[in-house]
Formats: structure tokens, C-alpha cells, sequence
């Protein structure tokens, strides 16, 4: 039956088939891709070539990848946006899963192994941060708009940059096998953690310490196959975990989800499970590896369950507190978390232990003192570091307050719900669904 | 293929595929694991061989065995290396098809499911869900208080102690005034010194004349006794000349007075060799010369030091040691080996002798060696290691100290070091010296470093004029003669400049110095290239009269005196040319001993520090 749907589904308006131009779209893009290949190794020529020593040295690959001529970052903000768009297409018009699978395979050829996930929407979050708290820093255009675009486009039209232009997002989508549902309170639960994260980077990135998003990606390792030997083994155990907990480190680390979820809310044209009406088959009811289906309102039950306007009333009353007590606690944990900061880290280590001025071996400490910048000066540059932790630490424990408030009160809000609906916040539109509905157009 | 047997062929492809998976996985952990264990340079089987060969230095045998353990070390460490990276890839392909395998047994195997009946409790669900919001809420709360609590604020207990130690030091700027000897007396002492050069070097030392003697094509010179006499701490422009008392003599121009230079010796044979003595600490500055008395300095890491030779005999009269200075560095900063952190050249005014090294110590003795006042002028921030030298001029102690933190100019006090005047340059670091120039009967403090090459009234500081013209790292100092400026660099050019003016009368940049000052006299320039040429230009035309391509390099400046012009290369070969708008060598010396500095001169002697001995030449 399903294979007759699809087939029928498959029909566009102009009588086209549509795996017919899948599948030219499919050698289009790789032949595309090719040519990118071919074209960048001669755009990204080095100013000034290295000497060609024949000693057999081969030089290490940098951490982050070597900067690209701007032509071609702009070249990957258009190919962002084609690919948004195609993502879009397949998820609101075609209703096309195929689609969007060979969609997230280019992405992560491209975005991924090509671009080496750098640059990605994800961490432009910390160069957006980093503007606003440094003066001296400026962003550049290439990662505000990889910023900005996906967030503008999921607005309108839901999370699609998750379901094809995310290359983090399409590693996890491929190596899905099994997925297991998980029960709607450890979904919830879990969920607090991107907003810690979130808030922990935007804190990190402001105060100038650590662009941690980026460092602790657990998959750029595996497009550059250089990283550290735990993060390989931490990104292979999120592709091992992915393969039952679909979209491990979408659901509950990412933080440019939080935004993302918070946009696709609003979205006025967002994925639907069918084309037309439901006609409640439930078939859809186990077809979303990540749990974003939301079932019909059982108002019955609701009502029985006192989760009212009473409950409703005390949480809300109560969301200044978990407020204030999350800025108490990041008051009290500005030290302990400005650590993180390298100046703050060694000044402290030079008070702490003097002695290490005579020791050789230590880097860190060699380094400083080796570029002849007085301890006064040190210790007032952390000093000052510290100072924007304490503040930075009240807005981020104030803001964590507040999310674990809205959280508990969002559990009891019930919307009145008939049909079987995407959640429109965790949807990432992989249009898994849309091949379960038996409904036509 | 029907269903079945895509089944089974995804089956056993995701079979094999999880097998391959996992033994490359067990293979890569092992790997790792040797890498960790096996640090080629962290072994102990090769500290003990280094062990036994400190004991047994000339053991040959050993030396090679520890050099075939290292070889192998290395080869099995960064054969580890590759095989981690190529099982990262393998491991990543045998991933890629087992997950597709997979895919594709668990799409064959999937039937429409039969939807479930009872779906999962909403209400329920979210009852749980608050107990774990509240739960997982309340444990990252308690985890961050815990930790605020665990963790010490270290900076508050550097307040509280370095702070109080900070106040009590003396506010003004770091001087540290040990003992300054009154003005008469110290003057009374210099006059005594004088006395005593006369009578004791007076056998060797001939009257300085007014004029340089000519040769042929030489013309006469035009700084003479008949300029205005200018004062240097009460000391006559007559009297500097008659002494060498700052990098490249007086002035810094590169000009002596001095008659009767030595033009052949042979400094392993001893022949014209008057005296040799080893200096202490190793330094690339050069010698300076007051009176019977010869100065320079030499650091490392431990300390850092300054000699005074009798130059009649080569005897160590004193060394005084430049520390306890307040606002020192405890750590020297980090130097590259061919600047080290005494590169800058001493100076003296008579009444005491300046010297300045890469920590920004800058330090006073008097010319017994008695400290007057030292202070620091902050740890300079540069890359080699600070090389400018000084040079002092009516009282002031004059200091160019562009580093990465940006350019600046300033006078100190000669016999307090209290700050005179200081002038924010907008130029970038620099390893060039200050040059003086008289520019009708005014003296102006010549400057070069990227990006211009500027003059500064002595007196006041104030920037007089600047032109845009300079770029890299500039090392060269300027020469200056006739009223026109020549500042080089290599990598750069070599511009021209009318002081009066500030026309760029010419520029070239075919041969260009790295270290070597320009060397500017009476019409001509003498320009030294690090890659061992020596080239004779024109001065007011620029024009190209003749080169020497010797190939050694040069780090050296040009010198005139006594109507040649000499030029020591790093191997120790100074060469000697006659100073003329045609190439005539007149001799070619070798020292026995790599040299780098700038020769000192006297009547009838050259003093040359080389890498170890500070050299004397003579009859």
C-alpha cells in the first residue's frame, strides 16, 4: 500500500517523476561537489608558498583549518543557502524523504569532510557572542550569515536547516538503524542541557576564554581525522548511541538548537505529517526517531490530572525564584568557572606556586615568562577577566533559572490538540513521517 | 533479489562489517595505548645511555648506539603515529558500511507496524518530567555552589600580599638612586681621569687633528674643531672626538678622527696584536673608549654585567654587576641567539658609563665602577631581543626603545636617570641606534625603524621631522653626512633624505643591509650586506660606484678613519678599503676569532671584541 502512496505522492504537477529528478539532482550535486574540489585546491594557494625542503618532514595539519579566500566563503554562504533551500523544498513541497537523505549526504560530504565543519552555524554562535562583549573583536560576514540565515529561514518554514544543511545533524541522521523511543519525561529532562550549554559558551565566548562549542565538537575530529584520541572515541560513541538514540547530540547538546527551537515555533509553514486532513490511523505514531510527534489533547485526562490552572499559577509565581536563585549560584560560581580563562588560570597558578617559575618543563609558565609581561600586569588582566565572569555568571545562572522555570511551567500547559502533529520546537523536519501518512494530497 | 536474500547479504556484510569495526577499534586502543607508553623522547633504556655516555664522554661506540636507539625510537613512534591515523580511516569506511548494512537489513525486515493501542500517559509523563526537571534543576544548582565553595580565589591573596610590596617601593618610575656623587665632585674626577689619559697614554695616543688627512680623491672633512662646541656634560665635541664613546664613535656616525689605525695583523699569530684579553659574559656589543679606559658588557641568564679594561694593557680594572633594580624581570626574556641580551653598545659621558640590556635594565657607573642609579624601563617586548644603543649628548642619555608595544624616544638624566623628556613614536619595533646630527649648529637625534625615519630635537623630544619611507624589521642605523640622511633595510630600500628638506633625494634597493649601519662620510656611502657585499654609492646621487662581493657575511658596521674605511666580517676578516669613489683594498686581516661588533678606535690601535677576546691591535 505504502509503495503505491509513495508512487503516487512521487507524481509533481508537471508529470515529472520525482525520483527521476532526484536522481539528477543526486549526480548533479556530486559533479558539483567535484569540481568545488578541484577548483578550491587552486583558489586556496598559501600567500607565500613553503620552502620545499627534501628533508621528508611532513608539516602538522593546523588545529582549525587554514583560512579560505573570501571569494569562496561567500561561495559557501550561497551553497548554504541552495541547500536550505533544496532542504525546504523537500520537506514543505516535495515531501520528499529521499530527497532530503541524498540532501544530507552532500552536506556532509560538503559541509563536513569537505569543509572540515568549519564553518558551521553552530559555533558562529560564540563569534556572535564575542561581538557584542569585544569591541576590539569584529565578526566576520561569513559567520554572522551562517548565524543568521538558518535562523531567519526556520522561522518560516521550521527546522530545516536541521533535516539537510547541518553537517553534524546529517552524520547522526545516516548512521540511524534502530531508534528507540524515549519516554517524554527523560526527553524533557535531558532537554535542559542544551540551554546549559548554550548559556555556558555564550559565557565562555564573551569573556574572551574558549570557544568551547568548537572544541569540544565531538565530530569535527572525524571530518579533519586529526582530532585528539577522546574526542575521536567521544564522537564515535555518539555515532554508536545514534544508531538507537537517534540524533544524539541534536536533542539534547546542541545549542544553536535552542534558538533554532525557540524560531520554529513561530514558523508560519512548518512540515506537516499529512498533506491534507488526519484521519487518525496512528501509523505516524512511531515513525519520529526523535520523539517529536505530539499526540491529540486527551481532555478527559487532562482535567482529571489537576495539572490546572492552579499548578499553572504556583509555577509561574515561583519562576522569579528558580530566577534568582540561579543568579545567586552563578554569582558564587563566577571563580570556580573563570578558571577556564588561560590568563585567569595562570596567574592564579603563579600565586598558588611560585615555584614553578624555576621549572623548565612547564610551558605555560616559560611562556610568560619569556614574553617579559610583568606579574602585576597578569594579575590584573585576570582580575578584570574575573570581573566580567561575575557578571556574565549572574546572566547565565539568571537565565538558567529561567529556562527550568518556563520548563516546569510548560508541563502544565496543555494546547488543545485533535490530530497528530510535529512538535514544531524538537521537529526537525527529516520528513521520516510524511511516508507513513496514508492521507493524499 | 528477493527480500530474503537481501536480507541475509545485509546480514552478513553488517556482520563483517561489525567484526572489522571492532578489531580495528581493539587494534587503534592498543595503538594509542603504545603511543602513550612509548615516548621516543621521555625513554628511559635512552636517558640511561646518555647516562652512562656523561661518564664516558669519548666513547664513540656508545655515541652511535644511542643515535641508532633514537633513530628507532622515532621510527617506531611515528610509525605508531601513521598506523592510528590509517586505522582512523579504515575504522570510519568499516563504520560507514556497517551503518548503511544495517540500514538496509532493518528497512528489508520492516513490516507496517500495527499501531499501539495504549499510547504512552501524557499526563503521567509530565508528572515525571517535573520531579526531573526539578531534580536534574537542582543538581547542576547544588554542582555549581559545591564547586564555587571547593575553589579558591588566588587573585584576592596576590592583592592582599604583592599589592602592600608594590606600595611600598618608591613611586618614581622604579628609579632606584643608590648613590649619586655630587656634580662637582664627579666633574672634579672626570677632569682627573683626563689628566691621568694624557700622562699615561700619551706615548701612544698622538694629538687628535682638525682634518682628516687626504688622500687623492679624498676631500677634506667637515667636521672640525672650528664647529660650534657643543656640550656633552661639559665636555667639547673636540674631546668626544678625541675618545670613541658610543657605537660607531662619536656621534654614532661611523667617523673617527683618530691617525695612525693598523692596517695588517694576524690576530692567531699575535702579530700586531698589542693585547688580548677574554671578556666574562659573552655580548655583541662593541667597545667604547674614554680616556685609558675601555668599556663594554656582557650578559646570560644568570646576570648581567659591565667591564671596564685598561686599554694600555688589557687589565680587568672592574666589573660592575647590574642587579637588584627594581621592576627586573626574575626571568630573563627569551633572546635569540645571535642578539643575546647585551646587544646594545655602552656609552659613557666621561663621568660615568650607560649600559642597557635585553631586560630593560639600564644601569649607571661611575668610572671607578661605583653604581649611581639603575632603573628598568619595563621588559622590552621583542621578538630577538633589544639591541639599540645608546648614546649621550649634554647631559642626557639619550634611548630609542621601539618594541612590539610601539616606538618611543626619551632622555634620561645622565646623573640621576630621572626622565628628562619622552616621545611616543608612531613607529613599530625596531633594532636600530640613534645617530646625532648637527643641523646648523643645532644637534637632532636621528631615528630609523618601520615606518619612518625621523629626527628629534635633542633638547625637548619634539618630533622636528618624519618621513614615511621604512618597512620590515630595521636593524641598520642611518648614516648621515653633508645634511643628508641614508637609512636602509633589507627586504626594504635605501633612501636618501635632505634633513632640511625632507626631499627623498634618491633611493635604491638592489643591495640592501640586514645589521651593518649606513655608513655616510664626505660625499660617499658605504653600504654592507649581511650576504657579504660592500658597495660605495654615490651620496647626493645615489649613484653606484663600485662593490666587493666577498661572501662572508656582515653584521658589522663600516668605519672610517684615519682615510680608510673598515669593515670586519663575522668570520673575524676585516677588510680595508681605502675610502675612495674607486674600489682599492688595502688589506684584509684575519682576528683568529668570529667577531660581530663594531670596532673601537684610538690613535694607532683598534680594539676589537671578537666572539670570546677583546682584542687590541697596535705597534
Amino acid at each position: 500500500m505504502r509503495n503505491q502512496l509513495n508512487q503516487n505522492k512521487n507524481q509533481n504537477s508537471f508529470g515529472l517523476r520525482i525520483p527521476d529528478i532526484r536522481h539528477k539532482l543526486k549526480y548533479l550535486l556530486f559533479t558539483f561537489a567535484f569540481f568545488l574540489f578541484t577548483f578550491n585546491l587552486s583558489a586556496q594557494k598559501q600567500r607565500f608558498p613553503k620552502p620545499e625542503f627534501d628533508t621528508g618532514y611532513t608539516q602538522p595539519t593546523p588545529v582549525t583549518p587554514e583560512p579560505r579566500a573570501l571569494a569562496m566563503e561567500y561561495f559557501d554562504v550561497l551553497v548554504l543557502l541552495l541547500v536550505l533551500a533544496a532542504a525546504t523544498y523537500f520537506a514543505l513541497k516535495s515531501r520528499s524523504r529521499q530527497g532530503i537523505l541524498w540532501l544530507s549526504v552532500f552536506t556532509l560530504v560538503y559541509f563536513g569532510f569537505y569543509r572540515n565543519g568549519c564553518i558551521c552555524s553552530i559555533g558562529a554562535i560564540q563569534n556572535v557572542a564575542l561581538t557584542f562583549f569585544d569591541p576590539a573583536y569584529v565578526i566576520s560576514l561569513t559567520a554572522l550569515l551562517f548565524f543568521v540565515i538558518p535562523l531567519v529561514v526556520t522561522l518560516f518554514f521550521g527546522r530545516t536547516f536541521c533535516a539537510g544543511a547541518c553537517p553534524l545533524g546529517a552524520i547522526q541522521d545516516l548512521v540511524v538503524v534502530k531508534p528507540i523511543s524515549l519516554p517524554k519525561w527523560l526527553n524533557k529532562t535531558l532537554g535542559l542541557i542544551p540551554y546549559l550549554y548554550l548559556s555556558l559558551a555564550v559565557l565562555f565566548a564573551a569573556t574572551g576564554t574558549d570557544f568551547i562549542i568548537c572544541r569540544y565538537d565531538p565530530f569535527v575530529g572525524i571530518f579533519r581525522m586529526d582530532a585528539k584520541f577522546l574526542m575521536i572515541v567521544l564522537g564515535v560513541a555518539f555515532l554508536l548511541m545514534g544508531m538507537f538514540v537517534a540524533r544524539p547530540y541534536c536533542r539534547f547538546l546542541c545549542p544553536y538548537g535552542v534558538l533554532l527551537s525557540w524560531m520554529s515555533r513561530f514558523s508560519s509553514r512548518h512540515l506537516t505529517i499529512t498533506p491534507s486532513k488526519c484521519i487518525q490511523c496512528k501509523l505516524c505514531t512511531h515513525s519520529c526517531p526523535f520523539d517529536a510527534i505530539d499526540f491529540p489533547t486527551n481532555e478527559k485526562e487532562v482535567v482529571k490530572s489537576g495539572l490546572g490552572p492552579k499548578r499553572f499559577i504556583t509555577y509561574a509565581l515561583v519562576i522569579p525564584l528558580w530566577v534568582a536563585l540561579g543568579v545567586f549560584v552563578g554569582a558564587k560560581s563566577h571563580t570556580f568557572l573563570s578558571k577556564a580563562n588561560q590568563d585567569v588560570y595562570l596567574a592564579e597558578l603563579l600565586i598558588a606556586h611560585p615555584e614553578l617559575r624555576n621549572d623548565p618543563d612547564n610551558i605555560d609558565v616559560q611562556t610568560f615568562l619569556a614574553s617579559g609581561k610583568p606579574m602585576e600586569q597578569l594579575v590584573s588582566e585576570a582580575t578584570a577577566i574575573r570581573e566580567k565572569f561575575y557578571i556574565g555568571s549572574m546572566i547565565a545562572g539568571g537565565f538558567m533559572g529561567l529556562v527550568i522555570g518556563m520548563t516546569l511551567l510548560n508541563t502544565v500547559v496543555f494546547r488543545k490538540r485533535q490530530d497528530y502533529e510535529p512538535h514544531k520546537g524538537n521537529c526537525f523536519s527529516c520528513a521520516r513521517c510524511v511516508d507513513y501518512c496514508p492521507v493524499e494530497k | 533479489m528477493n527480500n530474503q536474500d537481501k536480507l541475509k547479504l545485509s546480514h552478513n556484510i553488517a556482520l563483517i562489517a561489525g567484526i572489522f569495526c571492532a578489531a580495528v577499534a581493539l587494534l587503534l586502543l592498543l595503538n594509542f595505548w603504545q603511543i602513550t607508553k612509548t615516548d621516543p623522547i621521555e625513554s628511559k633504556a635512552l636517558e640511561a645511555l646518555v647516562q652512562r655516555l656523561k661518564d664516558d664522554r669519548n666513547n664513540e661506540e656508545l655515541k652511535e648506539e644511542i643515535r641508532n636507539f633514537d633513530l628507532l625510537a622515532r621510527k617506531a613512534y611515528f610509525n605508531s603515529q601513521w598506523q592510528v591515523e590509517t586505522g582512523a580511516y579504515m575504522l570510519l569506511f568499516g563504520a560507514i558500511v556497517l551503518a548503511f548494512a544495517l540500514r538496509v537489513y532493518y528497512a528489508a525486515k520492516s513490516k507496517i507496524e500495527e499501531p499501539e493501542k495504549v499510547l504512552e500517559n501524557e499526563i503521567a509523563s509530565r508528572i515525571i518530567a517535573q520531579k526531573g526537571i526539578v531534580i536534574v534543576g537542582a543538581a547542576v544548582m547544588v554542582l555549581a555552589l559545591l564547586a564555587s565553595y571547593l575553589s579558591v580565589n588566588q587573585l584576592k591573596s596576590y592583592d592582599a600580599t604583592a599589592l602592600v610590596a608594590e606600595n611600598e617601593t618608591s613611586a618614581e618610575e622604579a628609579i632606584e638612586v643608590i648613590n649619586v656623587a655630587p656634580a662637582q665632585t664627579a666633574t672634579n674626577e672626570v677632569s682627573e681621569e683626563v689628566a691621568v689619559n694624557e700622562t699615561t697614554a700619551s706615548e701612544n695616543v698622538s694629538e687628535v687633528q682638525s682634518e682628516v688627512a687626504s688622500s687623492e680623491t679624498v676631500a677634506e672633512t667637515p667636521v672640525t674643531e672650528t664647529k660650534p662646541a657643543a656640550a656633552s656634560s661639559g665636555m667639547t665635541l673636540a674631546e668626544l672626538q678625541k675618545n670613541h664613546n658610543s657605537f660607531r664613535g662619536p656621534l654614532a656616525q661611523g667617523v673617527i678622527m683618530h691617525k695612525n689605525i693598523p692596517t695588517e695583523w694576524d690576530g692567531a699569530a699575535g702579530t700586531n696584536v698589542v693585547w688580548k684579553a677574554e671578556v666574562p659574559k659573552h655580548g655583541f656589543n662593541s667597545p667604547v673608549i674614554w680616556g685609558d679606559k675601555l668599556f663594554v658588557s656582557g650578559a646570560d641568564n644568570a646576570s648581567r654585567e659591565v667591564y671596564c679594561y685598561n686599554r694600555n694593557d688589557g687589565k680587568l680594572l672592574w666589573t660592575g654587576v647590574a642587579d637588584n633594580i627594581s621592576g627586573s624581570p626574575a626571568t630573563p626574556p627569551r633572546v635569540t641567539e645571535d642578539t643575546g641580551l647585551s646587544a646594545p653598545t655602552l656609552t659613557t659621558d666621561g663621568n660615568a658609563v650607560f649600559a642597557i640590556f635585553g631586560t630593560g635594565d639600564l644601569i649607571a657607573f661611575d668610572m671607578n665602577g661605583k653604581r649611581l642609579w639603575a632603573r628598568n624601563l619595563g621588559v622590552p617586548d621583542n621578538h630577538y631581543g633589544h639591541s639599540s644603543s645608546l648614546i649621550s649628548w649634554n647631559g642626557k642619555l639619550l634611548v630609542q626603545y621601539d618594541t612590539n608595544r610601539g616606538g618611543k624616544v626619551m632622555a634620561l638624566d645622565n646623573k640621576s636617570g630621572e626622565t628628562v623628556w619622552e616621545t611616543q613614536r608612531n613607529s613599530k619595533i625596531s633594532w636600530a641606534s640613534p645617530v646625532l646630527a648637527e643641523v646648523d649648529g643645532k644637534y637632532q637625534l636621528v631615528l630609523t625603524a618601520d615606518p619612518i625615519v625621523a629626527g628629534y630635537d635633542v633638547e625637548t623630544g619634539e618630533e622636528l621631522w618624519s618621513v614615511e619611507c621604512m618597512m620590515g624589521e630595521v636593524g641598520p642605523s642611518v648614516g648621515y653626512a653633508d645634511g643628508i640622511v641614508v637609512a636602509a633595510n633589507e627586504y626594504a630600500r635605501m633612501v636618501a633624505i635632505d634633513i632640511r628638506t625632507q626631499e627623498v633625494l634618491w633611493e635604491d634597493d638592489f643591495y640592501l643591509p640586514e645589521a651593518a649601519s649606513i655608513l655616510a662620510h664626505d660625499g660617499l656611502v658605504f653600504v654592507a650586506t649581511s650576504y657579504g657585499v660592500f658597495v660605495c654609492y654615490d651620496l647626493k646621487e645615489g649613484e653606484l660606484l663600485w662593490e666587493d662581493d666577498f661572501g662572508s657575511p656582515v653584521y658589522s658596521s663600516p668605519v672610517f678613519a684615519d682615510g680608510k674605511v673598515y669593515l670586519m666580517d663575522n668570520d673575524g676578516v676585516m677588510r680595508i678599503y681605502e675610502f675612495s669613489r674607486e674600489l682599492k683594498k688595502v688589506g684584509e686581516n684575519e682576528l683568529g676569532e668570529m667577531s660581530g661588533p663594531t670596532p673601537a678606535f684610538a690613535d694607532g690601535r683598534i680594539y676589537i671584541r671578537g666572539e670570546k677576546d677583546l682584542f687590541c691591535i697596535g705597534k
